[in-house]
């Protein structure tokens, strides 16, 4: 594993550099039902494909971005800060 | 070429081996006369110098307690020693070679076959590791420091400094493109320095390329790997004095693989003797060192393709006996090395057998990136195909120039024990057959089985014959048949290389050497280096040692250094709804002046960490981590943080606020003699905090109580660390004051039954189970694992975090198993000798039907078990009064 991502900060950087966050999912209502939350809480989409991701860039800004990978390619197509 | 007049001396067993300026180890080895280089895995048979290129096993040495060099790229230097590898008592009279008559003992898939219970294995393996295999590992540390690390960029990378690899840099380079070009041997040239019928090293390209500002050459270097985002794995050799290997990290945009061809040898009986050596490695010996490799040469070649080492042959002064096509060749005679060469129409004495063998390209690269290598029948070898993008080749490479040398698949195999396929680990065309004929007629698997293609040379010596007999075999195609997958590293890379430098950070809290006067015994916590205990002239045992220091808590005052606490400091208009999210405590409510403990629980409601968290102000608190998770929870707070809009600012302030914690029953006296704050538990109560000069020094300070005894955590400027310190400790004196490790530490709060996260905790642990249900807030309207919780809260809980006391004189280990009835029902996570109780006390995980107060458990200690009883309430004032006098 040795792919960049595109840090909307720092520009390209090592992988290595950047600490994984998981997919990105949408956190469920405080009173939602228990289906949902057990959803959110133990399961991955784990897509083949293009999915949406969190990564922390340790060594660079120190800050959360999202990245659009494909995890079959490990190709970034775009890493920006989320609104 | 080798200078004979600039001359100077190594050591090879111990026995002084002259060698001159530009040679390798291996070429001064055999002009010094030696043939033998090493033994084979297996059959420790005699193997001499057959590529001269680093392409090959057959020359493998101990350098300077390195395992496994090739001897025959390596530069030879004055002062080093070189000794054999895998022979007893010496390589030409090896006693081991005594294996090779049993090789019918041992049939292709050997282990497989015979390894068929656990005892078979135990018993056999001391004798195979001593029989069998390569180098021996160097000691643990030694060496470790004669290794770095680089990182370069480029717009370009070249691998390889032949013609194609120094046009496509010249090209690119006179176009403006920033280029790194890789090459393997000391001076750039490829095969044109070693192949003089071929054409002149092109020295005016070489100066026109030196001189162009954008181009970086890194010679004596080789890439053993093409990784995603082409990532280039380099390895150079010596690039200065005192450093064996550098890896490179080499990055580049576009990558030109000019690695050219290599040759690789023929299959017939005995095809393994020392003075079988291919055409290349002639050439080499006499162009690049200057050495006449033999007397009496027959050549082996297709055609006309043994013309060119003919030629350099006689000029060298070695006759040239005959020359043989490829299937003409029998055997090879000779047991120590070759004496004869055994064909069709009689036999030819000789001391060198030439083998001018089939030019393979050097793909491995190619592969590894993503491209696909094709059959090639016109060329006679797998070629490059379907590059992917970023990468391409040139030069020999791409299967350019090649000629067939043989006809692939072998219309005859010889199939004997002694036709070798693998030099590596000793595969014949035999044991090929044999693991075919079991139902491994897969190339794929075929590898595997017979560990084909598997060892140091990573298939370049016998991948194609490889595949040419399993085509034969199986009556398929050479491109039926298909390669084996090439991957990195190619070649072998020493662990010394990837681990690199010697180069742990080490921090330091601000009063370290303060500590060390004081007799401090060091032990790690992750980065930080802390004082386990403190050694004086009092105690003489560690135990002794933690024990006065406990007295000195328990009974006057200790002073610990915590400054490696994490420190964050958090302020905003929204902090404490920030707070009150990501912790279970609530944080909104807290008054400013008040600390408040809480713990971190993830979505799943399991404790991530804890800590304690102070209000200084409406929009301004102060939080403490663990040691070891300050950037976890920061980074955790901020995560929590994005896209909220929300006004607040965290800012880690742990390397620059130092902290220590003043505890004991007269804590309040000395500390009065340094502040003007007002210390009693009227003014400042438990868990309240205030921001006062302490010693001049503007401090914070929180009246908590980790250990069990009144006491205040002070926080202040790391400057004034060491000036704090010295300052308590001599207020201290007249009641005794002792400095305190993490030993005591961890005992004093244990008997308080303070749960560390992360120690008494894990990855399944929630607040409920842990005995710690006060810290979840439930009838907030929401923060990270409410909603687990909330469920856990109503569930029977599984396990309990308990206390227990031991019935007996044993301590057991952290980590002990627990016995209820005979059955495994938990584990121990921390026991100390608690003075107070005069037994053993700890926590531990136990089953739920085994938590009730006073169940008698039995623990694990010594390799027998030791009684002890379930203690629901704190081992030492359970009430907490003595926190709060």
């Amino acid at each position: 594993m040795s792919f960049l991502i595109p840090c909307p900060h720092c520009g390209n950087r090592s992988v290595y550099e950047f600490r994984f966050g998981g997919e990105v999912k949408q956190r469920p209502q405080p009173e939602a039902p228990a289906e949902e939350w057990m959803e959110y809480t133990y399961t991955k989409a784990n897509e083949s494909g293009v999915q949406k991701e969190w990564w922390f860039h340790r060594s660079g800004c120190r800050q959360w971005l999202q990245a659009l990978r494909n995890t079959t390619t490990n190709e970034v197509v775009e890493a920006f800060f989320p609104e | 070429m080798a200078d004979s007049t600039d001359t100077f001396t190594f050591q090879f067993n111990g026995q002084v081996v002259e060698a001159r300026a530009g040679d390798t180890v291996a070429s001064a080895l055999y002009r010094a006369g030696r043939r033998i280089f090493t033994r084979s895995f297996k059959y420790h048979r005699p193997r001499g110098l057959l590529c001269m290129a680093g392409k090959c096993p057959n020359c493998m040495m101990n350098v300077d307690g390195t395992p496994n060099v090739r001897a025959c790229i390596t530069p030879a230097r004055a002062g080093m020693r070189v000794k054999h590898q895998n022979a007893y008592p010496s390589l030409d009279r090896d006693l081991l070679s005594a294996v090779q008559r049993f090789d019918w003992l041992m049939p292709v898939g050997w282990y497989y076959k015979t390894m068929t219970h656990e005892w078979s294995w135990h018993a056999a393996e001391p004798y195979i590791r001593k029989v069998a295999g390569l180098g021996v590992a160097p000691e643990p540390g030694a060496g470790s420091k004669d290794y770095e690390h680089a990182w370069v960029h480029a717009e370009v990378a070249v691998i390889g400094g032949g013609p194609a690899g120094l046009q496509a840099a010249l090209e690119l380079g006179q176009g403006g493109a920033q280029v790194t070009l890789v090459d393997d041997q000391p001076e750039l040239g490829g095969h044109l320095r070693y192949r003089k019928q071929a054409g002149r090293v092109p020295a005016e390209l070489i100066a026109q390329l030196r001189s162009l500002p954008g181009v970086e050459i890194i010679s004596r270097a080789y890439c053993f790997g093409l990784y995603e985002g082409n990532l280039l794995g380099v390895l150079q050799a010596s690039p200065h004095a005192g450093v064996i290997e550098r890896l490179i990290h080499l990055r580049a945009k576009r990558v030109v693989v000019a690695t050219g061809a290599y040759e690789v040898p023929f299959t017939f009986e005995n095809n393994d003797l020392p003075g079988v050596m291919l055409s290349t490695a002639v050439q080499r010996l006499i162009h690049l060192h200057g050495i006449k490799p033999g007397h009496r040469a027959v050549i082996v070649a297709n055609g006309t393709q043994g013309d060119e080492v003919a030629a350099d042959l006689r000029e060298a002064g070695v006759e040239v006996v005959t020359r043989l096509a490829p299937d003409q060749v029998v055997a090879g005679v000779g047991s120590s090395h070759i004496t004869a060469v055994r064909a069709k129409d009689g036999e030819f004495a000789c001391d060198l057998l030439v083998l001018c063998g089939q030019r393979v390209p050097d793909a491995g690269l190619l592969n590894q990136a993503g491209g696909k290598l094709a059959w090639n029948e016109e060329r006679g070898a797998f070629l490059p195909v379907d590059l992917p993008a970023g990468v391409s080749a040139a030069g020999e490479v791409t299967g350019a120039w090649l000629v067939r040398a043989a006809t692939l698949p072998p219309e005859n195999v010889p199939f004997d024990k002694r036709s070798f396929v693998c030099l590596c680990s000793d595969v014949s065309t035999a044991d090929l057959r044999d693991g075919i004929r079991e139902g491994f007629d897969h190339i794929e698997t075929l590898k595997r089985y017979t560990t084909l293609t598997m060892g140091p040379c990573q298939g370049r010596m016998c991948q194609l014959a490889g595949i040419g007999v399993c085509a034969h075999e199986t009556g398929r195609s050479m491109g039926e048949t298909g390669v084996t997958t090439s991957r990195p590293p190619n070649p072998s890379v020493s662990l010394g290389a990837l681990a690199g430098p010697r180069h742990h950070p080490t921090r330091r809290t601000p009063m370290h050497y303060a500590h060390d006067e004081s007799g401090a015994v060091w032990m790690d916590m992750g980065e930080w280096k802390r004082p386990r205990y403190y050694r004086t002239a009092s105690c003489s045992s560690e135990r002794a040692c933690v024990e006065e220091e406990y007295r000195a808590v328990r009974e006057r005052l200790g002073l610990i250094d915590v400054s490696t606490l994490g420190k964050l400091d958090v302020k905003g208009r929204d902090a404490g709804k920030l707070l009150d999210k990501v912790y279970t405590n609530r944080f909104s409510d807290l008054k400013p002046g008040r600390v408040r403990y809480s713990v971190l629980c993830d979505e799943a409601g399991i404790m991530l960490d804890d800590g304690t968290i102070s209000r200084l102000a409406e929009d301004h608190y102060f939080i403490t981590t663990t040691t070891g998770n300050l950037d976890f929870v920061q980074q955790w707070l901020e995560w929590w943080l994005v896209g909220t809009g929300w006004d607040v600012h965290i800012t880690n302030v742990t390397g620059g606020r130092a902290a220590v914690n003043l505890a004991g029953p007269q804590s309040r006296y000395v500390l009065n003699t340094l502040t003007e704050c007002d210390l009693t538990t009227k003014a400042f109560p438990y868990m309240a905090c205030r921001e006062a000069e302490v010693a001049g020094v503007p401090s914070f300070l929180m009246r908590i109580g980790f250990v069990g005894e009144t006491g205040w955590e002070i926080h202040f400027p790391a400057e004034f660390g060491e000036h704090l310190w010295n300052k308590l400790l001599e207020a201290g004196k007249a009641f005794d004051l002792r400095p305190f490790g993490i030993e005591a530490q961890r005992l004093l709060r244990l008997e308080k039954r303070h749960v560390i996260v992360g120690v008494d905790t894990d990855a399944l642990s929630n607040p409920y189970e842990s005995g710690m249900a006060w810290v979840a807030k439930l009838d907030k309207a929401d923060f990270i694992g409410r909603n687990a919780l909330s469920r856990l809260a109503q569930a029977a809980p599984q396990q309990n975090l308990v206390g227990f006391v031991m019935n007996e004189d044993a301590l057991p280990q952290d980590g002990a198993a627990i016995l209820v009835d005979g059955a495994l029902a938990g584990r121990v996570t921390s026991a100390r000798y608690s003075p107070k109780n005069g037994k053993a006390v700890g926590l531990a995980w136990v089953v739920a039907k085994a938590a009730d107060e006073g169940t008698e458990i039995h623990i694990r200690v010594d390799g027998g078990t030791a009684r002890a009883r379930i203690v629901s309430e704190a081992f030492y004032d359970p009430a907490g009064e003595r926190l709060r006098m």
